[in-house]
């Protein structure tokens, strides 16, 4: 009786067991101990390290996870995808990854345009998707249950930069952008931002990402009398066209985005002295990736990637994985699509390592609503304040 | 009247950029009739090496501009060896899908050796980075260095073209390479040497404009377009219309970008090349295909 008796635990035990593993086994992506999480973006083409290094820092970040056990006892395993910031890359990436490698999860989308192209199959394939550097509205805007950002979205910045202008008593406002997708994210929306306030930009000019000279946009920016010029632009762009906006004795309040926020290295791009006492950025990280608040980091990337040297990029990725460890360790041991998308509620004003604001997903999908702004001071990056937008 | 002079002062200074850079295309396509479409991967190979010797091994300017135009010239007589001369046989088609191949290949290098250090990597000026005042505008400094290089760079080009056994042993290969190989002129190695010269000038035109342009693995594909039209618009074949081209196509691009709007500066250089194409096939100072008889 005793011998049935044990047989008859032994057998429930392991149908127990069996069920746990079968749950595991229904998840994609989820097994006992480990959690397949997919990414996509640029790893090789001329805009790699929106992909790559972001990639970099998801990966750093889980490593750290991982060496601590893991969350729930799963450990997080990153699954890379090349979408070579092209639509067609990155579709047929989040169906690689969906399909073929069968993750739960993907923390991604290097480039916006390939991110929105990509945004159907997500949504259609219903896998949680956390975005990590792509910045258009598009992506998240109308909402979907399966879609979270914790970037800032290119709306919110644009807005933060008219905000930031008028604030400082700016009277002619100006813009200058690239055209190309990107800038264009930003671009409309600022138009759009402008029109509801009732101004209207005294000049508009265009700037391409590998502009070598931009005298005669420094130019058309003085005749315009524009004491506050909003640069869309990436880091190349900008530096011409302050540098040359310094040689004709151009000297308006510049106003970046998150793009050219490593401001020492646009600092080295211009090489004049001083050339950003006018200038201030919306920053993904409230600092430089020099400053001593960035070691640990630091170390942990040249762990893994020597060639690595930690870059704001690198601290997107470690901020969005932060994020969704997060969400993830929310969501339980008993772990679902489903669970995951409802732990996104529980962030509420949760105080990111990296982040400069509070990353608030209950109740909204863009979970990062605190554009805060940074300057050059001696040759240090410090916070310059923030923006109540309207 | 003001706008007007820094327009004129940025236009030939911008001009002389893609003057140098146009000098490599010719001078390739003048000897072995290959555009060579990696031209703008072999500025930006000049750049890296520059900046590995110059900002992160510490070694002084002058040895690290001579140490990066050197390895230029090497790179070209690798991709020359390992790359086009198998497929020179081919015809002139082939080697110009080889020199996209090498383009790939070398934006691949860059990305792989120089990548990981952030978006845009630096090159500190080689001198005072202050605006130098002329009459009552003002000028960058490196500007005129790149300005001044050019003009150097252009007159030791037609030295060696005209005085040199190596430059008319490239001419006469242009102009016939059957003929030559008759008079016992080694054209394969005549051809290696072209490449390696054009590399050389690639090479040298990335170190000395790597402080304006700063250095990223793909900073060599929109030069290699402006440097194309200005090659185009002056002659393939001319080393002085290269020059003359380059000093056109940046005035142009000033002018239309101060004058009408700042959208229209990117797309000049290829107005430029379709304007050429159709009006002045053999560019403004190119062989017209006639002789004197």
């Amino acid at each position: 009786m005793k011998r049935l008796a044990s047989k008859i635990g032994a057998a429930f035990a392991f149908a127990s067991l069996a069920a746990l593993g079968a749950q595991a086994a229904d998840v994609p992506g989820v097994t006992d101990n480990e959690i397949k999480v997919g990414t996509f973006g640029p790893l090789t083409g001329p805009v790699y390290i929106y992909g790559k290094l972001t990639m970099n820092g998801v990966e750093v970040y889980f490593n750290k996870l991982n060496e601590k056990g893991g969350i729930h006892g799963r450990k997080l395993v990153l699954v890379r995808e090349d979408d070579l910031c092209k639509p067609e890359g990155a579709i047929a990436a989040v169906k690689k990854l969906v399909y073929e490698h069968k993750v739960f999860a993907i923390i991604g989308g290097g480039c916006s345009n390939p991110t929105l192209a990509a945004r159907p199959e997500i949504e259609k394939a219903g896998v949680p998707f956390h975005v990590f550097a792509a910045v258009a509205d598009g992506i998240v805007d109308p909402p979907v249950a399966n879609i979270y950002t914790t970037q800032l979205t290119a709306s919110i910045e644009s807005q933060a930069q008219i905000q930031w202008a008028l604030d400082r008593g700016a009277k002619k406002l100006a813009i200058i952008a690239q055209h190309d997708a990107w800038g264009r994210s930003r671009y409309e929306p600022m138009l759009l931002d402008l029109k509801q306030r009732g101004l209207q930009a005294v000049a508009d000019e265009e700037v391409t990402v590998d502009q070598n000279d931009g005298t005669a946009q420094a130019l058309r920016l003085k005749s315009s009398g524009a004491d506050a010029v909003m640069l869309l632009g990436y880091p190349k762009a900008a530096a011409v066209v302050i540098r040359d906006s310094i040689k004709i004795g151009y000297k308006p309040l510049w106003i970046g985005q998150t793009a050219i926020q490593d401001l020492p290295a646009l600092q080295g791009l211009i090489g004049i002295d001083g050339a950003l006492a006018n200038f201030v950025s919306i920053t993904t990280i409230p600092g430089h990736p020099d400053n001593p608040q960035y070691a640990e980091w630091r170390k942990l990337l040249k762990d893994t990637f020597p060639n690595d040297e930690l870059s704001v990029f690198n601290l997107m990725g470690v901020a969005a994985a932060e994020v969704f460890g997060k969400v993830v360790e929310a969501a339980g041991r008993d772990l679902t699509r489903e669970k995951l998308l409802g732990a996104y509620d529980t962030i509420d004003n949760f105080k990111s390592s990296v982040y400069p604001g509070p990353i608030t997903c209950k109740g909204g999908h863009k979970c990062n609503q605190s554009p805060a702004f940074v300057k050059l001071d001696n040759n240090s990056v410090v916070f310059a304040g923030t923006v109540a937008l309207k | 009247m003001l706008m007007f002079s820094y327009l004129m002062a940025t236009g030939i200074t911008t001009g002389a950029f893609y003057a140098l850079v146009a000098l490599g295309i010719v001078i390739v396509y003048k000897s072995t009739q290959v555009v060579n479409l990696a031209h703008g991967e072999l500025f930006m190979v000049g750049g890296m090496l520059a900046y590995t010797c110059y900002v992160m091994a510490g070694i002084p300017y002058l040895p690290s501009l001579i140490l990066a135009v050197a390895g230029a010239f090497l790179v070209g007589i690798l991709t020359e060896r390992i790359a086009y001369r198998s497929v020179l046989k081919h015809g002139l088609a082939s080697v110009l899908v080889a020199t996209i191949g090498v383009s790939f290949v070398l934006k691949g290098i860059g990305r792989y050796i120089w990548g990981g250090k952030g978006d845009y990597l630096a090159f500190p000026p080689i001198i005072s980075p202050e605006p130098l005042q002329f009459g009552n505008i003002m000028i960058m400094s490196q500007q005129l260095v790149v300005l001044l290089a050019g003009i150097v760079v252009m007159g030791a080009l037609a030295i060696f073209f005209r005085r040199t056994r190596a430059g008319k042993w490239m001419q006469a290969t242009a102009s016939n390479p059957k003929a030559a190989m008759l008079c016992g002129l080694r054209i394969d190695r005549i051809y290696m040497y072209t490449f390696a010269v054009g590399a050389a000038v690639a090479g040298a035109a990335g170190v000395l404009m790597a402080p304006l342009t700063h250095l990223y693995p793909d900073v060599g594909f929109v030069l290699f377009i402006k440097g194309m039209a200005a090659a185009v618009l002056g002659g393939l074949t001319s080393i002085p219309g290269a020059v003359l081209g380059g000093l056109l196509l940046g005035l142009a691009e000033q002018l239309s970008a101060g004058y009408l709007h700042s959208s229209i500066q990117d797309v000049v250089a290829f107005l430029v090349i379709m304007f050429a194409l159709i009006f002045l096939p053999t560019g403004l100072l190119g062989a017209r295909g006639l002789r004197k008889v």
